[in-house]
């Protein structure tokens, strides 16, 4: 049941809301979550896209690892289009926002947020891109003992070496490469992905024999078949809480539950941010009004202290269409982490001597296990997929037109842009003799980045976001430096063939939309609205570097709750 | 210039479209049939992402003949783009769902028409092979002909050639004159390219039925029930592989544990050891921190 007031309400149960939630619930302040996509693993709800279900959930014991393993099929097309943003009822199509461009933003609804696509990485930031860009107001060091709460919560550790990380490691070695052993990296190297994600169970080790089933409790942790971004439930037979991967849902949903003080309230949209504005004052927030999204019906609730948790998206979008104060950094300095793929294919032959086996299987192991930093930057990451998430990311948009278009010369790859048609069907052809190095760069917050609303175009919610973002020659740069090192790996590798996608701008990372130290303090209160907290990626102060965001995102958003309980109650 | 004409161009189609009963009924659930000139767009499209490849057979086999049109992509791909994106306006039917396949079909003949004013065109368009796209359950040619637009009649090169032209644009078009959307015409690209392509290479050709709703649906997941499988080799989805190699790590230092299952460089000692370390808690100092490319300020 969903009352009328709480000490604290967190809109949205992304990746970093839950956090926020749990630090305030364990310092016992009554708690409500709205969360405007569906609640899947959970007994309320056993057919959360078919039905509307129970109302809220305030008990860990709702929680059920049978129904996860249901409804997270780790079908590819069918889950993406079930935790895609957009709404629960599966008769309804995704929630629209204007992107430039043929890229698009990659974000879900649902709890557990975009963590339930996300592939685990939780490295922290390169300390450099805290303490040396001047963006942020804190320090590296102020983040520190929140890093190793939040890795300890998601149980962050080395990830395992298949096929296709030897693959890469052997390339990363022969360019002359280090391998980095710390956690917190200051030059450049390249290491094994510190995944929240259990490691996996050592029958499956490759001399091992194993001919057992891949469910719980045969094995326990990790059973290495691909499908993070599709949710991933494995292994299947296990708890909830004993699944491999720990997305929020699996690591800070149950904890904050366990405390018995919070409510989770899905398929909530919430739609305007209530205040009170004491003559010549401050606004000062008061509570939330929300939309149920199977129902159309509304709803407000009141609270203390209100925590936008809504994703580097919708929180600025939130506030501007709740007419809060302006402020010309609100949904301003979007960073992306302007990215790109570069696709390595092998003769098998080649594989052979290098991994001792004829293919790569990217659909072994873990989506994403290794990793190349370079502070200043950015990072590359080894990409396993299945064959449709790998065409629409390796080779279906590019900023350059199509293959046959391009002629790389003495670029160094072979091909270069959009694949299409016969060539598409030929490269795909050896899906299990390729292997996908995502770019990611360490694009800059800029003013003229960021999101809007357009009055006017508007959906169920109000004006719907519209997403500028045009990278800065700088940022260009870095992307580029990125793309030869990651041709130059998959060459060392031995890769007869590489192909550069030159992606247009797509957001897999979201973030500064909502930067510390120009929209909120440094405890994450607005600077012009009073109690009003902001806990998700859009306060990181700039793109951490590249490095993937969660990790410090959920570090920030862990020390912002103890900031409210110290400054509020 | 383009633009502005392509703008002019899409808002009076979709004027013109939108006044008619037939889109009206459709809004309203009960027109049957997808738009004849909507169909063979499709087609056209799902015919050129995904072509027929009779000359793969001998280089890489039978299995990699068959293309799109022969699992019916296009039917599914107009299906997916009209239940898309849903903005909740009552007028647009239950599910406010808003349909966009007729207008993305428009936009693709005004790039075409674009790619034959510029003369890019490689080939000559050519109303044959449009019919020829035809299935054995559409209507007849002769009752198709006057519904081909500009870009089915491309040659399926020049159909993507299109396609790339339509990066250069923003287009908007607006289904009422209440509710504006602008769309992107990248959109539209990403829409006939990008999501077809990853339709195809997924697992949505072995469900029975991919409308029914998730806990109806049927999937054999065997690896030769979707012909884009037995094309890519994808051995369908599974629940775990015995494939671990072990940790990555130095003989000294912290990250791989145990014995070495094999050595990447022995210079360096890197090896894969069969037991997992961890990461040092290191120590930091940015203090010689360069910016290795320059950097803009705002
Ligand atoms: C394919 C993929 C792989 C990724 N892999 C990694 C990775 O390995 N490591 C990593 O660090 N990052 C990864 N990311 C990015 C990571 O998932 C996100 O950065 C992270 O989830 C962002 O957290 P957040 O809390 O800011 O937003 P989100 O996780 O997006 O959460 C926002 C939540 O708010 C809800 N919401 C939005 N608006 C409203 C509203 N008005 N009312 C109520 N609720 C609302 C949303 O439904 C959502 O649940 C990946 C992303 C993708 C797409």
């Amino acid at each position: 049941m969903v009352e009328d007031s709480y000490d604290a309400i967190v809109v949205g149960a992304g990746g970093d809301g839950p956090v926020t939630a749990w630090k305030l619930a364990e310092a016992g302040l009554s708690v409500l979550v709205l969360e405007a996509g569906p609640f899947h693993g959970n007994e309320q709800w056993p057919n959360p896209h078919e039905e509307p279900g129970g109302e809220a959930s305030s008990s860990v014991e709702d929680l059920s690892g049978d129904l996860l393993d249901e409804q997270f099929t780790t079908r590819e097309f069918e889950m993406i289009t079930n935790l895609v943003f957009g709404p629960a009822d599966h008769e309804r199509g995704f929630w629209f926002r204007k992107f430039p461009g043929d890229g698009a933003i990659l974000q879900c609804a649902g709890v557990g947020g975009t963590t339930l696509h996300y592939t685990g990485c939780h490295p922290r930031a390169y300390p450099a891109s805290i303490d040396e860009q001047g963006h942020w107001p804190i320090e590296y060091a102020d983040l520190l003992p929140y890093y190793r709460e939040v890795e300890e919560m998601c149980e962050v550790t080395p990830a395992p070496v298949t096929a296709k990380e030897e693959l890469f490691f052997r390339g990363a070695e022969a360019a002359g490469w280090d391998l980095i052993e710390d956690l917190n990296v200051t030059e450049p190297g390249y290491r094994p992905q510190p995944n929240a994600i259990k490691q996996p169970d050592g029958k499956l080790h490759v001399d091992a024999d194993y001919d057992g089933d891949f469910t719980y409790p045969d094995v326990e942790g990790d059973s290495l078949a691909l499908g993070n971004i599709a949710g991933n439930p494995h292994p299947r037979g296990a708890p909830f809480e004993e699944k491999a991967k720990r997305a929020s849902n699996v690591s800070f949903v149950p904890a904050a539950l366990r405390t018995d003080n919070v409510t989770v309230r899905p398929n909530a949209f919430v739609t305007d941010v209530l205040t009170e504005t004491p003559r010549g004052d401050t606004p000062t927030a008061t509570g939330v009004e929300f939309r149920d999204t199977w129902s159309g019906s509304v709803e407000r609730v009141e609270a203390e202290v209100v925590v936008l948790a809504a994703g580097a998206i919708e929180t600025p979008r939130l506030w501007l269409n709740a007419d809060l104060p302006a402020n010309d950094w609100v949904g301003r300095g979007l960073t992306i982490h302007f990215g790109d793929n570069v696709m390595g294919l092998w003769d098998p032959d080649d594989l052979e001597e290098t991994i001792g086996k004829p293919t790569v299987d990217q659909h072994e192991g873990q989506d994403i296990a290794a990793r190349f930093d370079y502070p200043g930057v950015g990072m590359l990451q080894t990409v396993g997929t299945a064959p449709g998430i790998g065409a629409i990311l390796g080779f279906g948009a590019s900023a350059s037109g199509f293959a046959f278009q391009n002629d790389p010369a003495d670029a160094p790859w072979d091909t270069m842009g959009r694949l299409a048609g016969g060539d598409l069907k030929r490269l795909l052809s050896d899906h299990r003799r390729m292997l996908q190095i995502l770019v990611v760069s360490d694009d800059r917050p800029h003013q003229r980045n960021g999101v809007t609303v357009a009055p006017g175009v508007a959906d169920e919610h109000g004006p719907i976001p519209v997403v500028n973002y045009e990278p800065s020659e700088g940022d260009r740069r870095r992307r580029d430096e990125l793309a030869r090192i990651a041709a130059d790996v998959l060459r060392e590798a031995g890769a007869s063939h590489v192909h550069r996608s030159d992606s247009p701008p797509t957001a897999l990372h979201v973030h500064s939309t909502m930067r510390m130290g120009k929209v909120v303090d440094e405890a994450c209160e607005a600077y012009d609205v009073d109690r009003l907290f902001v806990a998700d990626h859009s306060v990181l102060a700039n793109g951490v570097g590249g490095a993937n965001p969660t990790n410090t995102g959920q570090a920030l958003a862990a020390r912002t709750g103890e900031r409210i309980v110290e400054r509020h109650f | 210039m383009v633009t502005s004409r392509i703008d002019e161009w899409v808002t009076t189609t979709w004027r013109s479209v939108a006044s008619t009963w037939g889109l009206l009924l459709e809004f309203a659930g009960i027109g049957p049939d997808v738009d004849p000139h909507t169909r063979v767009t499709f087609r056209a499209i799902a015919d050129a992402v995904v072509p027929e490849t009779p000359a793969l057979a001998e280089e890489l086999g039978p299995e990699h003949v068959a293309g799109g049109l022969a699992v019916d992509l296009d039917e599914f791909a107009i299906t997916y783009v009209d239940d898309g994106f849903q903005f909740g306006l009552p007028h647009l039917g239950p599910q406010g769902n808003m349909p966009i396949a007729d207008p993305i079909a428009h936009v693709l003949d005004t790039a075409a028409l674009t790619l034959l004013e510029r003369g890019d065109n490689e080939e000559e368009p050519s109303l044959d092979r449009a019919l020829s796209l035809l299935g054995p359950d559409d209507p007849s040619a002769a009752k198709t002909e006057s519904a081909v637009g500009p870009f089915a009649k491309l040659s399926r090169r020049d159909r993507l050639r299109a396609i790339a032209i339509l990066d250069e644009f923003e287009v908007e078009f607006s289904p009422t004159d209440h509710d504006l959307l602008e769309l992107d015409a990248g959109l539209v690209g990403q829409l006939v390219v990008g999501f077809m392509e990853m339709i195809y290479y997924s697992e949505w050709q072995g469900y029975d039925d991919f409308t029914e709703p998730p806990s109806r649906r049927n999937h054999p997941n065997d690896p030769d029930a979707v012909q884009s499988w037995r094309q890519t080799g994808f051995p369908g989805f599974a629940n775990g592989y015995a494939a671990l190699r072990g940790y990555v790590g130095t003989d000294d230092g912290p990250l791989g544990d145990g014995d070495a299952w094999t050595t990447i460089d022995e210079t360096t000692g890197v090896r894969i050891r069969r037991e997992s370390g961890s990461f040092r808690e290191n120590d930091y100092d940015t203090g010689g921190y360069e910016e290795p490319f320059p950097v803009e300020s705002g």
